[in-house]
């Protein structure tokens, strides 16, 4: 070996693995807790991919609201719902080929669109070169959320350097789609008056 | 391994981003629990948001001017935030769903009724 | 106002008064009184002011025109002047004759014209037209007035007991009272017009109308078989006349130009010629000759050859000019003026039941009696005699001939079926048609007055006796005279008035002195034919005098047999006799007022010039009073001069023998029927051939019958077999084949298009249900569906950038 071995590359790798193995897990899991466990561990390795990339504010973002309060939630969903009849609902053989196949057609399809572009190979590029250009990325971001783009002026793309005014108003619908999202989930899930006689859990049926 | 040596460029990324999608995809369709779904959904919002990182990643590119800097990580944010609510509203319907049919199977889910 | 104004404004309104009649009871007929008896009124009205118009017509005529006395004219005798004619001349002294008064014509009307030919409404008034009209509005009037009381029983529901209806009855019918008075009405205007029309063509639109009001009036009582057959057959018998009568009406056109009568003015100066006055103009004495037109007409051929010799045209009217006489001359165009005398002759054949053409008068006695009295005995078989009268001038001697021996062959073949006959009414009817015959006998021969007379006279006493008969009709309610007899007590006023009748028919009276009106006009008739026999060197004419005379005799036998057994003897049907009774005094009176008629209408008014022969004898044609002598085709022929005839030696002999023979004729029928001397019986039984004979009325129906109704039946039969299997096959089968045609297309149209359609239509049905099974409502499948068709989607436009853009392989960024 007389090249040298790109940690990064290695890194990448091994967070790659995990996330596609995990998200495998996912679906090859019966047992719906299971799977909850296994998104859990691909959506870390998620996490971790984004800070390969250089975006960091991302990837803790990712740890902290999607991992450690979505996947949460999700959690909570299963452990409400969780009777043993659903914990293991298997699907028919015939759906999980039909399913498979449209996903390989899917995979095959946008592998084949990845794969396609050269420029995005990354060739070329020393990793040093590629360390130059790295920088911290949470305080442009915190302050385009607040409407001031720091990163533009030095976009040297010309093309690029237009849309001064930051990402304020979409901040702001967010927060005000937040809050319309968490009323109408209150509201969605609040408690009902049940019916007297709850109906029996109906048998699994065969799938088609 | 060529890849060891190499630099990871933005094809790397979006080849797991599709791995991703892809799995989401059969998990959204083989998954009969309602969760399952979910999962699926979270699964396919994560292999977007793999994407634009990958996009707006300098590191990766190597030449700052064609990454979409910014604006990429930006994106992935909101697509977190958004997939964030989006589980909360699911789940909401999910709960809801069970508590009205005492169960979570989508299959039942079919007359758009309750 | 002159007579000229004066008497055509008259005789109009006296002409018209029956068509505003009829025109008024066509429309409000059935409303007017109850029944519709207002209509009676209505119509007798109209005839009642006609006959005082008619009667003022006749006195302004009389005062303007009175009648005057002059010397006659020389013969023709000069033209062939050996034997026949010399000798009248030298034998007879002839006394004075009446002067002829010019007519009045002219035109009301022009109804159009094509080239020279002028349809117009006009009239001709002389002193025959207003006789005529004085004679027809009084009988019609008496005859009005008498069917107030003979067509009572149609004010309500008649029961008709010749016809049997559907459930074996007799046939009840209402009334039809107005219908009647209607078609008199319409008669009367059509006879009025025929008497004073002005042109030949106006008389035959007339004819025609007397025509179909005779058809209407017999088929009367028309739910009887027999009533329709009778007026189709009087029907179909004068269109056989009227034939000829076009025939006779074209040849005159084509060769004058012209179909009026008299000469009308048109413009001041200006004067169009009448068929009289071209054939016999003044410039030639009024002699018949072919007018030039005619002659030029048949002379065709050599007028061609004159024009294509000729340099010129007018050279050429020159050269035709100059030899036009020598042509007459030569007889061309003579034979054109035979044939429309004769033609014009066939309709009046027809009109007046003359032999061969007499076969529908008898039958037109189905029709009511009143009927009988004004149609078939009074005006409109007179029509014809009439336009004889009327015609006279244009006549040939030939065609004279013609008209004397068809007379002659009807007198006689109609008085010998008379003699037999036992209905009433069929004994007047071939009496009628016998005395028809008498009248064109004797115009035939020259007497033109003598014929007209008699049709005056026979008017009056015709439709007193038919009147008479059918009082007996209605009083006894059958026409047969074996079951009647004895009705001399029961029904006087009848009796003695037909009496009356049948004494004028015989030609009763002193002879020589003095008779009733139709011993004069017998008298006249009978004269003139042996005045003709004297005259004619033929033996033809003697043979005409004796069968004339023999029928005389004929006359009298058959009206006193009927007379007889009428009214004397036993009754022979006991409730006949039972039921007679006499009839009401509206029915009386006209019989009374015709017979006084029947006896004076020969009489002069006192003291006077004024009788009804001097009256006619205004009205001679010029140019005829002359007689003729000899024709172009025929040298014998004659036509002696009628005031000839009243010479000694022609009249007194004329007179006796008529008064014998009538006598002989009263004789007999009183031996037979009177005094019961000698049974009719036996005589019956010894000529039975003979009898049988005239029983069948000579067999004339049965030979019409075989030789032209039966063979016109087979070709109407063959050609209804042709158009049956045929015309008929053909066309069905062409309707079948378009039936057939289109169960083919309903097959194709089931098999194929139906099928089509519903096919798409299944289709359209399964592919909906196909699709149906795509919304399962089920989450995975639709992300499933997402996914395939995200992946199409891609692989779609991938191709499409590869493949169609040829060229672009991978995109770049």
């Amino acid at each position: 070996m007389s090249v040298a071995i790109q940690w990064h590359s290695l890194f990448f790798l091994l967070m790659a693995l995990a996330a596609c193995g995990a998200a495998l897990a996912v679906v090859l899991s019966a047992n719906v807790v299971r799977m909850a466990f296994w998104l859990v561990v691909s959506l870390g390795a998620v996490a971790g991919l984004f800070f390969l990339a250089g975006a960091d504010l991302v990837g803790t973002l990712q740890l902290m609201v999607y991992v450690g309060g979505t996947l949460v939630l999700l959690v909570f969903g299963v452990m409400l719902t969780a009777r043993q009849p659903f914990v293991d609902m298997r699907t028919a053989p015939t759906q999980w080929l039909v399913a498979a196949l449209v996903g390989a057609s899917l995979l095959a399809v946008l592998w084949q669109a990845a794969l396609s572009v050269d420029r995005w190979a990354g060739r070329g590029q020393t990793l040093a070169d590629r360390q130059a250009q790295a920088e911290p990325t949470a305080a442009p971001l915190g302050l385009a959320l607040v409407g001031v783009r720091v990163d533009k002026p030095d976009q040297a793309d010309p093309r690029l350097r237009d849309g001064m005014a930051g990402y304020l108003l979409p901040f702001e619908v967010i927060s005000v789609h937040l809050v319309v999202v968490l009323i109408g989930a209150a509201h969605l899930a609040r408690a009902k008056r049940r019916p007297t006689s709850p109906e029996p859990p109906q048998t699994p049926r065969t799938p088609e | 391994m060529n890849l060891l040596t190499q630099p990871v460029g933005p094809m790397h990324y979006l080849l797991v981003g599709a791995v991703l999608f892809v799995c989401g995809v059969i998990c959204m369709t083989a998954k009969r629990n309602a969760l399952g779904v979910l999962m699926g959904i979270e699964l396919v919002l994560n292999g977007a948001t793999l994407n634009f990182v990958a996009f707006g990643s300098r590191f990766l590119r190597g030449d700052s001017a064609s990454s979409l800097g910014l604006d990429g990580q930006l994106m992935a944010l909101f697509v977190i935030v958004l997939a964030a609510a989006e589980a909360a509203v699911a789940l909401a319907i999910a709960l809801n769903f069970y508590h009205t049919h005492a169960t979570i199977d989508v299959d039942d889910a079919s007359e758009l009724k309750g | 106002m002159t007579l000229d104004r004066l008497l055509p404004l008259l005789l109009g309104l006296a002409w018209l008064l029956p068509l505003a009649s009829f025109a008024a009871i066509v429309f409000f007929g059935p409303r007017m009184g109850k029944g519709g008896k207002g209509a009676g009124y209505v119509a007798t009205a109209a005839i009642g002011l006609a006959m005082v118009l008619s009667l003022v017509a006749l006195g302004g005529w009389l005062l303007g025109n009175p009648v005057t006395l002059i010397e006659p004219t020389a013969g023709p005798a000069e033209e062939h002047a050996e034997g026949p004619a010399e000798g009248h001349a030298e034998g007879l002294a002839a006394g004075k004759v009446v002067e002829i008064v010019r007519p009045i014509a002219g035109n009301w009307y022009t109804l159009a014209e094509f080239g020279s030919l002028r349809l117009t409404i006009g009239y001709y008034i002389d002193a025959l037209t207003v006789v005529m009209f004085a004679m027809v509005t009084l009988v019609a009037f008496c005859i009005h007035v008498y069917s107030f009381g003979y067509m009572h029983e149609e004010l309500d529901e008649v029961t008709d007991p010749m016809v049997t209806a559907d459930d074996g009855g007799p046939l009840r019918r209402p009334g039809r009272f107005h219908r009647f008075f209607q078609y008199l009405s319409l008669f009367c205007f059509s006879m009025l017009g025929l008497v004073v029309a002005g042109n030949l063509a106006m008389v035959f639109v007339f004819w025609e109308l007397v025509g179909i009001c005779s058809y209407f009036l017999i088929g009367f009582y028309h739910e009887r078989s027999t009533a329709t057959n009778a007026a189709n057959k009087a029907f179909i018998v004068n269109r056989v006349g009227d034939f000829g009568m076009l025939v006779g009406l074209m040849a005159l056109w084509g060769a004058l130009g012209t179909l009026a009568f008299g000469n009308v003015r048109e413009a001041p100066g200006r004067v169009s010629r009448g068929v009289f006055r071209l054939v016999r103009s003044a410039e030639n004495d009024y002699r018949l000759t072919v007018p030039d037109r005619m002659v030029r007409q048949a002379a065709r051929a050599e007028v061609e050859k004159i024009y294509r010799t000729a340099p010129t045209r007018r050279d050429a009217e020159e050269q035709i000019a100059g030899k036009i006489p020598e042509w007459r001359d030569e007889g061309y165009g003579y034979w054109l003026l035979v044939i429309a005398g004769l033609g014009i002759f066939c309709g009046c054949v027809g009109k007046s039941a003359q032999f061969p053409l007499h076969v529908w008068l008898p039958d037109a006695m189905e029709g009511p009696t009143p009927v009988s009295a004004l149609i078939h005995a009074a005006t409109m078989v007179a029509a014809g005699v009439y336009l004889v009268g009327r015609f006279y001038p244009v006549f040939t001697p030939e065609v004279l001939l013609v008209i004397a021996v068809v007379g002659c062959v009807t007198l006689f073949i109609a008085a010998t079926i008379a003699l037999v006959a036992t209905d009433i009414k069929r004994v007047l009817a071939y009496s009628t048609v016998s005395q028809l015959g008498y009248m064109m006998f004797a115009l035939g021969l020259g007497g033109w007055r003598a014929g007209l007379f008699h049709l005056v006279n026979h008017a009056f006493f015709k439709a007193l006796l038919f009147l008479g008969s059918g009082s007996v009709i209605h009083a006894t309610g059958t026409n047969e005279m074996p079951r009647m007899g004895g009705l001399l007590k029961k029904m006087p006023w009848t009796a003695y008035t037909m009496l009356a009748g049948c004494l004028a028919i015989s030609g009763a009276g002193v002879p020589l002195v003095i008779g009733l009106s139709g011993y004069y006009s017998k008298d006249a008739i009978l004269a003139q034919a042996l005045s003709a026999w004297r005259a004619g060197s033929s033996p033809v004419y003697a043979v005409l005098c004796v069968v004339a005379m023999g029928a005389a005799a004929l006359t009298a036998f058959y009206m006193f047999r009927l007379w007889y057994l009428t009214f004397l003897g036993r009754p022979r049907d006991h409730h006949v006799f039972e039921h007679a009774h006499e009839s009401p005094k509206v029915m009386v009176a006209p019989l009374v007022v015709l017979a006084v008629f029947s006896v004076i209408s020969g009489w002069p008014v006192l003291l006077t010039n004024l009788s009804l022969t001097n009256v006619l004898d205004q009205a001679r044609p010029k140019g005829t009073e002359a007689g003729s002598a000899g024709g172009v085709l025929i040298p014998w022929l004659t036509a002696p001069a009628e005031h000839l005839a009243e010479d000694h030696a022609i009249h007194v002999p004329a007179s006796l023998l008529a008064f014998a023979l009538a006598l002989a004729g009263f004789l007999v029928a009183t031996a037979f029927y009177g005094v019961r001397r000698i049974d009719p019986d036996r005589v019956r039984r010894a000529c039975a051939p003979v009898y049988r004979f005239l029983r069948n009325k000579w067999w004339f129906d049965e030979l019409y019958g075989a030789v032209f109704v039966r063979p016109a039946m087979r070709i109407s039969g063959w050609i209804a077999a042709v158009d049956r299997e045929g015309i008929d096959r053909f066309v069905d089968g062409l309707a079948g084949l378009c039936r057939r045609v289109s169960v083919l297309d309903d097959w194709i149209d089931r098999t194929f298009v139906d099928r089509t359609v519903d096919r798409i239509a299944q289709g359209v049905h399964a592919a909906g249900l196909w699709l149906r099974t795509f919304q399962t409502g089920r989450l995975r499948s639709y992300v499933l569906l997402v996914a395939v068709g995200t992946v199409g989607g891609f692989i779609i436009v991938s191709v499409y950038w590869q493949f169609v853009l040829a060229g672009h392989g991978r995109m770049g960024p």
